[in-house]
Formats: C-alpha cells, sequence, structure tokens
C-alpha cells in the first residue's frame, strides 16, 4: 500500500498536466515499513527520453543520483516513480515493465485532454515478468 | 576504502544497509567486493557472462563510470560509488 501526502500529490498533478501532451516522470521519496509507503516529497524530473516523448518517458540517471541524496540527507529512501499517460488510461504496459525496475512503486497517471483523470499503482516481481497493482491512496 | 551506496530496492540482499564500505583501487574491484560479501546482489547487478547489467548505472561520485574508464575506474579514498537503476518506460 502507498500513501502519497497532499503537497506530493499535488505536485505530481502539477507536472503530469503541464508535461501534456508528453509524458512526464518523477521520482517518489518517503518512509518504507512492513510493505507500507508514504510518499511525503516528490521530485519532477525532465523527460530524458530522446525521442518522441507523447509515449515514451527515461528519467535521467543524474535526476536520480540527487533525488537519492536528497532522500539520504533527510533520512528518507527512494520508494518509487511516477509517469504520465497522455490521452491513455493508467495501466503498468510492457514498455513500462521491461524497463522498470522490482521493488519500486510505480505510480501511473492517466492525463486526458491536459487534465488529471486517475492513477493506479504498480510493482513488478523480482523477475520483471509481470507487475501487481498496488494500492494507492492519495 | 570506498562507500558503495545501495539503492532501495537492493538493500534486502545487503543486509538492509542503505551503504557498504568495501575496498578495492577501482570500480570493479569495489563492486567484486561487495558482490562477494553479498552474493545475492551479483544476480541483480551483474549478466551470467559477468557483464554488468544495461540498466546498471554505476557513478563514482558525480560522474557515470561509462564516461571514465569503466571497471578499471580508479578509486580514492573517501569516494563515493552510486548504483543508480535506469528507469523508463511508456505505452
Amino acid at each position: 500500500m502507498i500513501r502519497i501526502d497532499r503537497a506530493a500529490w499535488e505536485e505530481m498533478v502539477r507536472h503530469a498536466e503541464a508535461a501534456f501532451p508528453k509524458e512526464c516522470c518523477g521520482i517518489m521519496i518517503g518512509t518504507e515499513a512492513n510493505g507500507s509507503r508514504q510518499v511525503s516529497v516528490a521530485v519532477p524530473c525532465k523527460n530524458a527520453y530522446d525521442g518522441d516523448q507523447k509515449d515514451r518517458f527515461h528519467i535521467d540517471p543524474r535526476d536520480q543520483l540527487a533525488a537519492d541524496r536528497k532522500a539520504r540527507e533527510s533520512g528518507l529512501a527512494v520508494l518509487g516513480f511516477f509517469h504520465s499517460h497522455p490521452n491513455e488510461d493508467s495501466y503498468f504496459s510492457s514498455t513500462d515493465l521491461k524497463f522498470s525496475w522490482p521493488w519500486y512503486s510505480n505510480v501511473v497517471m492517466s492525463v486526458r485532454d491536459g487534465a488529471f483523470s486517475h492513477a493506479k499503482s504498480f510493482i513488478a516481481n523480482d523477475d520483471q515478468t509481470a507487475a501487481e497493482p498496488e494500492e494507492l491512496h492519495y | 576504502m570506498a562507500k558503495v551506496l545501495i539503492p532501495t530496492p537492493l538493500r534486502q540482499y545487503a543486509d538492509k544497509k542503505d551503504s557498504v564500505d568495501v575496498t578495492g583501487a577501482t570500480v570493479g574491484e569495489v563492486l567484486s567486493s561487495l558482490t562477494t560479501q553479498y552474493p545475492d546482489l551479483k544476480k541483480n547487478l551483474y549478466t551470467d557472462e559477468g557483464k554488468l547489467r544495461s540498466f546498471v548505472n554505476v557513478y563514482v561520485n558525480d560522474e557515470d563510470i561509462r564516461y571514465l574508464s569503466k571497471d578499471a575506474t580508479a578509486l580514492k579514498d573517501a569516494d563515493t560509488v552510486t548504483i543508480v537503476p535506469s528507469i523508463a518506460g511508456g505505452f
């Protein structure tokens, strides 16, 4: 289960809507205990995918490096990532699965005509052959 | 002695530590020592052929080792080696 604090969630929605009709992406930071995750900080990132970004994203590793440092300095951890699907549902695609990592929460936000529609979260299994939905609260 | 920063998904394979101090003169030596100490990390970092997996980025301080000398990148005391998962996607 993952809960996203209001300020972090609002940051994520702002980023997803501003990026439309391109995909946005970002990093979620917070705490984790016994499978329960609480996101207190959302870090919007530039989509670093070198191509058409309407249906692809790539997070610059340097942004991850900076977010990881920020998390460690605050006694927090990188819990996962978020990205948007412009004019698409919030599902975890085969491309998402292929380029994800196990353990992390992956929040997928559907943005329709520039406005946030709905979101779901997924966690890939250890061998990245499937992803399970994760209970998401925001 | 270099400090290796472990990303959250891999801490379960490193006694839940978020960093490990490892001796080694190069990145390759440090990662080899790390995976000897924590064998379960090996399959997450290396292919069966012993190459660093393509979706694993390794940084020494602020530099990607692909733009330095890769595994042969020399380390000084107090250098920080960070394992950074590569994350992308789309539909």
